[in-house]
């Protein structure tokens, strides 16, 4: 008996060290996208409302990896783009509520993710940058929402020169101004990204495709820390 | 004994939050978009192209198999670039790899014939 409770103590410490998750499994959270099974996404160009011109080339080229490597065919991100500002359809804003089956005859895609950029403010010492953004995926068939996630992201861009006292706190903030340059905020929004879609449910080229249902899903308005080292 | 068992269990559980090999490996994908996105001239379109070519000859993704995109990508690039030939055989590539990509490449595919 003993025994079995201490495993049961190990187990949710170790657990609840690893993810914060609701206490709805993937399944019934995002059920649209285990009842559709949908295989193919395209990236609409993100929404910024925030007042960082530049965040939305940050998320924009940010998207295609993590939500390829969680198995789904991700419509080639440039040349999708490319046929978007050609029927003038760039601006994402104009589909966010409205019907999506012309996705599907153009692209055969079977869903469309939207990233709206609520916020995006950096603090020039402490090189941190907190973002406030949401994702919402819909169906082209039934233009339901079919998974969404709003996140609260304080990204932590200093780096540690690894020398101590008066002058290593100098070298360090020196190292974090050239860190704060525009490859660091494409890894800003690498992390949101990253971070927002390991919650989704695998798709058909992942080996767990179908059988992760009843994972705990992630919280659906989440708050987190992250930097560089975050994969 | 009991000390074995939670530490089989603890490292178990730990593995399990450990981040797995990912499907494919992308390069330097992520930053080369971002400048190509950005700029568009000479030298983010030689590094683009050079990250996509890496990414098709070194895979080192579990599929082992080029990811989604790139190689259609890869040859809108080339086509623009007046390499319609190599460009075309990349779309067709994207076909072979991916099936659900048939709709979009053979549109593409149509409107460079026109």
């Amino acid at each position: 008996m003993k025994k079995i409770i201490y495993l049961i103590i190990v187990a949710v410490v170790v657990f609840s060290s690893c993810t914060t998750t609701s206490k709805i499994p993937k399944s019934t959270a995002y059920k649209g996208i285990y009842g559709e099974k949908p295989l193919s996404i395209l990236l609409m160009p993100p929404i910024n409302r925030s007042t960082n011109v530049e965040a939305k080339e940050y998320f924009h080229s940010t998207l295609n990896i993590p939500i390829a490597n969680a198995g789904y065919y991700v419509i080639p991100p440039f040349l999708s783009m490319e046929i978007l500002k050609r029927e003038s359809a760039y601006d994402a804003e104009l589909f966010l509520n409205s019907p999506l089956t012309k996705f599907q005859e153009i692209f055969g895609a079977d869903m469309a993710v939207f990233t709206i950029i609520h916020k995006w403010d950096k603090s020039g010492l402490a090189a941190k940058v907190y973002v406030e953004v949401e994702y919402i995926i819909k169906s082209t068939k039934t233009n339901e929402i079919i998974y969404t996630r709003k996140g609260n992201v304080t990204y932590d861009a200093s780096v540690s020169t690894g020398a101590g006292g008066v002058w290593g706190a100098i070298a360090d903030l020196a190292a974090s101004a050239i860190n704060t340059a525009a490859t660091k905020y494409v890894d800003v929004a690498r992390a949101c990204n990253t971070y927002t879609f390991k919650d989704l449910p695998a798709g058909k080229y992942s080996p767990n495709y179908g059988i992760d249902g009843a994972e705990m899903s992630g919280k659906k308005d989440y708050k987190v820390n992250l930097n560089k080292n975050y994969r | 004994m009991k000390k074995n068992i939670i530490l089989i269990v603890s490292i178990a559980f730990l593995a399990s939050c450990a981040t797995q090999k990912p499907l494919y490996t992308w390069g330097n994908y992520e930053i080369t978009s971002y400048n190509y996105l950005k700029n568009s001239d000479n030298k983010s379109i030689q590094e683009i192209i050079e990250n996509y070519q890496k990414i098709i000859e070194t895979q080192k993704g579990t599929r082992g198999i080029v990811p989604p995109g790139v190689c259609a990508d890869y040859g809108f690039l080339l086509l623009q670039e007046g390499k319609k030939e190599q460009g075309e055989k990349m779309l067709m590539k994207e076909i072979i790899l991916y099936p659900e990509s048939r709709i979009f490449i053979e549109r593409i595919l149509k409107m460079i014939e026109e």
